[in-house]
């Protein structure tokens, strides 16, 4: 960016099916001086990188998604289809596309090379996996195969750098586009395609044949394409739609001509270029799966590397997380030293600096997973475990891809909700974002602990204590609410066609460090460039709300009595008075008013004033109850021991009647609401950021909250009526 | 669905009804023109040799292999895959 004078680099696109190796390609290109961001409007990510060609020029390297075909079915192809047409206003047309395929696999990797070559743009085809290809006894006749295709072809190694060199000095040669063409369209089809070209405008930079390409996209449309439809002439599409289905009736099997044509062609390709050693097996491949995928073992397999991953993510997060939890309070605690008290120090050490805390706590856990995560789709496991758990997570409408991001939900909804992208049919994806944050998360914990140790007695039922049986309970009806809710979502505003399931499952290779750890990285940064700063700015309001207004009568009249007992040196009473200037604070705050001004709506769920502001606070992060309650009842907020707001929940009274406040059932209905309640800013920050749209979120939370209400309020008034209100 | 599955003259089924690791050909592709297209895309043409390798441990999805390609394919598509051990 910063030498504006240089001609504009060379664009070159990097393309493929999934699994030819396009990533480590572009890693081996680039190394690490990579962009990393998102196609506006999609959650498609964007990679651009630099790369340095033999002729000093530069060259802007562009990592497309893998694409198994030209006419796309899910997002990711959308981009490379609108991409290669001209379609997206953000990414021009490549000036040169290095085609990559899968040389131990070509017959299905060159059918959306010959695709692309059909485009009539300036192309190479990059064979990688050469190493692999010769173990095999594979003997690829270049040379014959760019006679045939009219393209260059160079056989590379991506993962061992063989053959990069001379991948990178075709890369600075201008390409001729190869003008071939491996099918064509019946004469009727021609002059329906034709029809539909006339309508449409040319577009600057590309080949005048580039309108015959978007009318074939137009006519293969099946009405679910918003980005064709925003780049033709209205009624181009409607007309388009018209002649597909009068083609239906007329042609069946039109829709495939290509398809046949296409392949037909590879496999004259392949006979003149290709001597394959005969039919051979991957051995060791059918090892490995016979074990991973043996109808007792496989799922045995599965449930214990889930249990790892589970358990990793819980245990090895948390002393990070309270390492950087000590670090920003120590950091805070200096900072604070430094600055004369006010408001401006407030704000800045228990409003920023705990905000960036916030965020800061996440990381952990994200990195964590995604490592996971990251390891086990490279070596080719995770298609395995879809493949294990599609058939149950087909009961509420969704596929395997869906299973692993739930589950990491149970120990945070964020990671849990980014690890969504590997879903690819884009309403299972919003679908299993809407119902992440029903799975009990970790931070759900400490409230849940809190209410079950000081309102559920610890009496054994059968072999059973009451307690477990309760917190069983909670995670069972978070998972039952995601079911109902999974359900109606697919039978109502994410409803569709019957969208096909189709997965490759990818030979096993080991995973590349290097990508692993440059994946981990990116979504940590994205995370808190993105979702942080949302975080940070809803910590400051909540900052602002338990602080604010300053110097109520009661606050003034207890710092009196501090001064008198400092005076005496009496520091015991001076501890006791502090802690009920905090309490009195943050009852005569905004949030100590909004939690009056709610009082009404949650008096029916058994809530009073005070729990109120608990459910105020717990935006920033459920756990933040506990303290919370801590401070509304003077207790020391930081102590680490709840036996004694534990008592003063069960001993606290209402000012008006002088009866108890809380019963066992104002417990219960608590914790069925923090179950449901949608409460967390992080996770509606980063629901915004996956679905690219404030309308998920806010409809997100309304949705729990109406439920959590309405569950608490069933619990609460339900249980009054059969007596247990006492 | 059941009617077009009935037939098992000359070694004719539905791909669903092959045993693991049974071969056999595609003959034809009975679903939706788009599922059709994207299936072809994938590979699974008529007269392709297609082989399945297992079902899932709870019997659904099937993992299949064509062209050198293995593939998770559900019960629901696989049935109206026609296909030939003759």
């Amino acid at each position: 960016m910063s030498r504006k004078a240089e001609p504009a680099a060379r664009r070159i696109a990097i393309l493929g099916n999934p699994n030819a190796g396009k990533s480590t390609l572009f890693n081996a290109l680039t190394g690490l001086r990579q962009k990393v961001g998102n196609y506006p409007g999609v959650t498609v990510e964007k990679k651009i990188g630099m790369c340095d060609l033999p002729s000093g020029q530069r060259a802007e390297v562009i990592d497309l998604p893998g694409s198994y075909s030209l006419q796309p079915a899910s997002p990711d192809e959308m981009i490379v289809r609108d991409v290669l047409l001209g379609l997206q206003e953000d990414t021009p047309p490549p000036d040169l596309i290095v085609f990559v395929v899968d040389a131990t696999n070509l017959d299905r990797h060159l059918y959306l090379a010959l695709q692309v070559i059909e485009l009539g743009r300036p192309l190479l085809l990059a064979l990688n996996m050469m190493d692999a290809a010769a173990a095999q006894g594979l003997r690829i006749d270049a040379r014959a195969l760019e006679l045939q295709l009219g393209v260059p072809v160079v056989g590379i190694s991506a993962a061992k750098g063989q053959g990069l060199d001379m991948l990178r000095a075709l890369m600075d040669r201008d390409v001729e586009p190869s003008g071939r063409h491996f099918r064509e369209w019946p004469l009727h089809l021609q002059r329906v395609l034709s029809r539909l070209e006339e309508r449409l405008p040319s577009r600057a930079g590309l080949p005048d044949r580039a309108r015959r390409d978007l009318a074939v996209a137009l006519l293969l449309d099946h009405g679910e394409d918003e980005a064709l439809a925003r780049h033709v002439p209205p009624g181009a599409l409607a007309d388009a739609h018209m002649l597909a289905r009068r083609l239906d009736e007329f042609s069946p099997g039109w829709r495939s001509g290509d398809v046949q044509g296409r392949y037909e062609a590879i496999t004259v390709l392949l006979e003149a270029a290709v001597v394959t050693p005969g039919a051979r097996r991957d051995t060791r491949r059918e090892g490995i799966d016979r074990v991973l995928t043996h109808r007792v073992w496989g799922p045995v397999i599965f449930v214990v590397l889930m249990g790892a991953v589970f358990q990793s993510v819980f245990a090895w997060a948390q002393p990070v997380m309270n390492l950087i939890d000590f670090l920003v309070r120590w950091f805070g605690n200096i900072i604070g030293h430094a600055m004369p008290v006010g408001p401006l120090r407030s704000l800045i050490v228990d409003g920023v600096i705990a905000g960036v805390g916030t965020t800061l706590t996440f990381v952990p856990q994200i990195a964590i997973l995604f490592t996971f995560l990251c390891i086990l789709e490279d070596s080719g496991y995770m298609a395995r475990a879809a493949f294990i758990m599609d058939r149950v997570m087909g009961q509420v409408g969704l596929s395997g891809r869906s299973f692993i991001p739930l589950l990491s939900s149970f120990a945070c909804a964020i990671p849990g909700i980014m690890a969504t992208r590997s879903i690819d049919n884009r309403r299972d994806r919003l679908t299993t974002i809407m119902i992440a944050p029903f799975m009990s998360c970790s931070a759900r914990l400490p409230v849940y602990a809190l209410l079950i140790g000081a309102f559920v007695p610890n009496r054994w039922v059968g072999f059973v204590t009451l307690p477990g049986i309760t917190l069983f309970s909670m995670y069972f009806l978070g998972i039952v609410a995601a079911i109902v809710v999974a359900w109606v979502l697919k039978r109502s505003i994410l409803a569709g066609g019957r969208p096909l399931y189709v997965m490759e499952l990818p030979p096993y290779r080991m995973p590349a460090w290097r990508s692993v750890f440059s994946t981990v990285r990116e979504r940590s940064l994205l995370f808190l460039r993105n979702a942080g700063t949302v975080i940070l700015a809803i910590s400051v309001v909540l900052w602002f709300l338990a602080s604010y207004p300053k110097g109520s009568d009661a606050v003034r009249a207890l710092e009196a009595q501090r001064q008198t007992a400092v005076l005496a040196g009496d520091a015991t009473n001076v501890g006791e008075i502090d802690r009920r200037i905090a309490g009195a604070g943050l009852e005569h705050s905004y949030a100590g008013q909004v939690g009056r001004f709610i009082e009404p709506a949650i008096a029916p769920l058994g809530f009073d004033w005070r729990i109120g502001i608990g459910l105020v606070t717990s935006i920033a992060a459920r756990e933040v109850m506990v303290s919370t309650m801590a401070t509304v009842f003077n207790l020391d907020n930081a102590a680490s021991d709840v036996q004694p707001l534990r008592q003063s929940l069960r001993e606290a009274t209402d000012s008006r009647t002088g009866k108890k406040a809380y019963t066992p059932l104002t417990g219960l209905s608590l914790m069925v609401f923090y179950v449901l309640a949608c409460q967390c800013m992080s996770t509606l920050a980063v629901v915004r950021r996956e679905t690219n749209s404030w309308r998920w979120p806010v409809f997100m939370l309304v949705m729990m909250n109406a439920m959590a209400w309405l569950a608490s309020f069933a619990v609460y008034q339900g249980g009054r009526a059969m007596g247990f209100g006492s | 669905m059941n009617a077009t599955r009935s037939f098992d003259r000359d070694g004719e089924r539905a791909l669903d009804e092959l045993a693991a690791g049974d071969s056999a050909v595609i003959l034809s592709l009975d679903c939706e023109p788009a599922i059709a297209r994207r299936l072809m895309e994938l590979g699974l043409l008529p007269g392709t040799a297609i082989r399945l390798i297992r079902r899932a441990p709870l019997g659904d999805p099937i993992e299949i292999t064509v062209r050198g390609v293995h593939l998770s394919l559900r019960r629901s598509e696989a049935c109206q895959i026609h296909v030939t051990q003759g």
